[in-house]
């Protein structure tokens, strides 16, 4: 019952899908309103088609129903019910099926923001795309990720559950469906994008409106980083976590690109400038969230994260070769046709800020895919198989960011097409102070190492603009100053100031050593002491633990664990983490005492400024909320860069909140914005 | 790192006023830079249209061809010797029948390598597997020292027996009605193997796709210890 519902559910959605592309595609081709309109009808159909599909799967999960294949290797009835509904996305197959899930929520979404637009052809040809996208997906689930398989033979009486990774904190919930909601959304932007190439029409207030899809999709995209982040520290148990696995950089891949789309749509905004990069931006953000999962799909890549089913691999990866090929061919096709008539008066400007941030982006980008490929590219040359670890990415990202974070500093402070040394100095003046003041403190602190005072004195300065815009425009307008794009932009950059701030310290000043410890015996580290108590076995309903407890600086009593499943060949590390403002204790239970009241070999990792990096991606998402408010909308007469009275008396023009015009109506969208 | 120079310096001529050019720029609205220069100036005819998004575009469409081109010939990642509670210790009690209802017993082969290798019809890396095998099993056939005994992981007698016809199969290869044999091993899935010394210790346990090449020097290691 489930089974049928379920295929039956996917088959909906594909069939839906490629209806809808055949609609659309006749009603744009002959110019049939009515066929557009009846074209956006099918998303409801595919809408029903996953919602059915995935409901019938958490069905199958959570009454146990063995006899579906997906149940009877993933599910179980020892596990946990929120681990049990977790396993939907815990495999390759429930994972595909959230994906189609979320993808089909954004066409719904699509579908009801612009129902006043449905027979517009550029409406028609990104809701053609996004069909087109899903039927890929739909078609994976028919053919090689078929969740809905039955099993042969005898049905079994019960499961492995998931791996054990999986159901080991509850953070397994909340992890993928955001980096999904995020990693999937950017879909649309996309969709939008390979509809204005298609149509010509690139200077409209379509870019407008999907910026709020696209700012949407970056912050849960954030989230979901940032969750992956901790989930490796808290989860997997070697105490870092950042290690430029594959599949990180699968995710991190989208984020700078659309980053980088982010800020350099308000040059287009404001200027009409930079069209085709931003055109170019979406579509790579869209064709590296296609590759990423190719590499996390196929078996080429050794990772943390891979899924070894290599059926898939041949059908992601020649959908990633048609994306490619019509990205490269509409950009080629319409590129020069649509760049925009303008030019940047000059480099020291926002607009030649954003050209910058644009270009340091695709290269950080292009290094970090250059890390993730270059085993298989050098094993395709000289057949030997190398690895490429974290020295590489450290060293070479590393200047990228420091130059990004200098660029943070100085983008909000200059003004639109040219700047002043004078301007400069004083809107730069205090966060200059800043860095200064942090520098100094840090060496008193006992900071050295250039390269960390140098990422400490550039992340003040960073978040000493940040603040002062924040502090100006708090003082102008009170608290409701600090909502809209501007503003809350600026508290992203706190957020990314923190986590990057963060990130120096921990890697530079963290400590890392094993001890074995009888009952009673202490260790010290880096300022503290940890004292091994004993250690118990706990049963729980999943697995049984060996846990130890140790004391930490003499009062809080930790836990970690050794974790054995039924199921699983190794034990399975629990870290505890004590969390403070200043540093983390990080333990692990290396090796266990092999007789009761004997030795056990406690792992400590001691990392400073950990905390803050959650801290960090809170106040990104935060600001991301408030820039995703509208704010104060311009006066409807105030062309887009004219000079203030301000400016003119010699004061400086402060970036206002809200320079551009939003749209009249949030709901019908307007129907063309002269944009340039 | 240059600034895309003919960008920027087409509008530099609009804008070379100076300090003077920021009463000018008044009321303009959304203005392009180059479009309303100074009245005096001539201005020049345009330069033929350039194609920088073309060759861009080529460029990134040659460099993406020859990613899809390697991505799409790589190999899977090569089996990873796993750790097992089983290693170093006598392998599980393995008696079972094969396809043709003989009794086979991994005691029974006592006295050579045997790799226990789990396998299923429907699994692809196992398919892939295969040939390796089959090379492993030629290489060690004559002396005898070395072979396989493969274990079916979940799957119809008859979807093994016409994998075993179109593919060949020469070494044994038994059912596990239950899954005893895979859950006694702490199996999860195929492909996985198990390389038994001739005196029955499990010496490694693969999860992956195995290949010849990686057992031919894991046997010959062992020899050389004195197994």
């Amino acid at each position: 019952m489930d089974a049928a519902i379920g295929r039956a559910g996917v088959l909906l959605g594909f069939l839906a899908a490629v209806t809808g592309i055949v609609t659309l595609a006749w009603g744009l081709a002959r110019r049939r309103p009515s066929l557009l309109r009846s074209g956006q009808l099918y998303t409801w159909l595919l809408l029903s088609g996953a919602v059915g599909a995935l409901l019938a799967m958490e069905h199958a999960l959570l009454t146990h129903n063995f006899s579906l294949k997906y149940v009877a290797d993933h599910g179980s009835r020892e596990t946990p019910l929120l681990f049990t509904v977790t396993t939907l996305w815990s495999a390759l197959e429930g994972s595909i099926l959230l994906w189609v899930l979320v993808l089909a929520g954004y066409i719904a979404a699509v579908a009801v923001r612009f129902r006043s637009r449905v027979t517009d052809p550029l409406v028609g040809w990104a809701t053609l795309t996004s069909y087109a996208v899903a039927a890929f997906f739909f078609g994976l689930m028919l053919g090689p990720a078929n969740p809905f398989r039955s099993v042969h033979g005898v049905v079994p009486l019960d499961g492995p559950g998931p791996n054990p990774l999986l159901q080991n904190h509850p953070l397994v919930a909340f992890h993928p469906p955001l980096l999904y909601a995020g990693y999937v959304g950017f879909t649309v932007p996309f969709a939008f994008a390979v509809a204005a190439l298609v149509t010509g029409r690139v200077g409209e207030g379509w870019l407008v409106e999907t910026r709020r899809w696209t700012l949407l999709a970056w912050g849960l995209l954030t989230v979901g980083v940032v969750l992956g982040a901790w989930w490796s520290y808290e989860v997997l148990g070697w105490g870092g976590y950042w290690a430029w696995d594959p599949v990180e950089n699968a995710s991190f891949l989208p984020w700078l690109c659309a980053t980088a789309y982010l800020h350099s749509v308000m040059v287009q905004e404001r200027r009409g400038m930079l069209r085709v990069w931003n055109l170019s931006l979406l579509l790579a953000t869209f064709s590296l969230t296609i590759l990423g999962t190719f590499l996390t799909r196929s078996g080429v890549l050794d990772s943390v994260h891979a899924f070894t089913e290599s059926a898939l691999g041949p059908a992601i990866l020649a959908f990633f070769a048609l994306v490619v090929v019509v990205v490269v061919a509409l950009i080629g096709w319409r590129g020069d046709q649509l760049r925009s008539p303008g030019s940047i008066d000059s480099p020291i400007s926002r607009e030649g800020a954003f050209l910058g941030n644009n270009l340091l982006f695709a290269l950080f980008a292009f290094v970090v895919l250059l890390g993730t490929v270059f085993p298989l590219l050098a094993e395709a040359v000289n057949g030997q198989r190398i690895s490429v670890g974290r020295p590489y990415f450290d060293t070479m990202t590393e200047p990228i960011v420091l130059a990004l974070l200098f660029l943070m500093a100085v983008a909000p402070a200059l003004p639109w097409r040219k700047a002043s040394t004078e301007l400069l100095r004083h809107r730069l003046q205090w966060p200059a102070w800043a860095a200064v003041a942090t520098i100094v403190v840090s060496v008193a602190l006992g900071v050295r190492g250039v390269e960390t005072l140098t990422a400490f004195g550039l992340g003040a300065f960073a978040a000493g603009a940040a603040v002062r815009q924040l502090a100006l425009a708090a003082r102008r307008s009170g608290w409701a100053g600090l909502v809209g794009r501007a503003n809350g932009g600026m508290v992203v950059h706190i957020g990314v100031v923190v986590i990057a701030v963060a990130f120096a310290a921990s890697q530079s000043f963290g400590h890392r050593a094993e001890y074995r410890l009888a009952p009673g015996q202490s260790a010290r580290l880096a300022g503290h002491r940890v004292t091994y108590l004993g250690a118990r076995q706990v049963r729980h309903p999943n697995r049984l633990a060996l846990e130890a407890s140790v004391r930490v600086d003499g009062a809080r009593v930790m836990r970690p664990a050794l974790s054995e499943f039924p199921f699983a060949t190794q034990a399975v590390g629990t870290p505890s983490v004590r969390v403070g403002p200043a540093d983390d204790v990080y333990l692990t239970l290396v090796e266990g005492p092999s007789q009761p009241g004997g030795d056990a070999v406690i792992g400590v990792v001691v990392q400073p400024l950990v905390s803050w990096l959650w801290v960090g991606g809170g106040l990104m998402a935060v600001g991301t909320l408030l820039a995703a408010a509208p704010g104060r909308r311009r006066r409807p007469t105030q062309p887009a860069s004219e000079v203030s009275a301000d400016e003119v008396a010699g004061a400086g023009p402060e970036p206002e909140g809200e320079r551009v015009l939003e749209p009249a109506s949030l709901a019908g969208g307007v129907a063309g914005i002269p944009g340039g | 790192m240059c600034w895309s120079r003919p960008r920027w310096r087409a509008g530099w001529r609009g804008s070379r006023g100076g300090e003077g050019e920021r009463g000018a720029r008044s009321g303009a609205g959304p203005s392009n830079s180059g479009a309303t220069g100074p009245p005096e100036a001539v201005r020049p005819v345009r330069a033929p249209r350039r194609r920088t998004a073309l060759w861009a575009a080529v460029v990134v469409g040659a460099l993406a061809v020859g990613l899809v081109a390697v991505l799409a010939t790589r190999p899977n990642f090569e089996a990873v010797q796993a750790r097992s509670p089983l290693l170093g210790k006598p392998a599980p009690e393995l008696v079972a029948a094969d396809l043709d209802g003989r009794t086979v017993s991994l005691s029974g082969l006592r006295g050579r390598f045997v790799l226990v290798n789990f396998f299923a019809s429907w699994c692809v890396p196992c398919q892939h597997e295969h040939p390796q095998l089959v090379a492993f099993t030629q290489h060690h056939q004559a002396a005898g020292e070395a072979s396989v005994l493969g274990v079916v992981f979940e799957d119809d007698a008859s979807a093994v027996r016409r994998f075993v016809e179109e593919r060949g199969v020469d070494w044994p290869m038994v059912l596990d009605p239950g899954g005893k044999i895979a859950l006694d091993f702490g199996v999860r899935g195929p492909p996985e193997s198990f390389l038994v010394d001739p005196n029955g210790i499990v010496l490694v346990k693969f999860i992956g796709e195995v290949k010849a090449t990686q057992l031919d020097s894991l046997v010959r290691q062992a020899e050389q210890a004195g197994a």
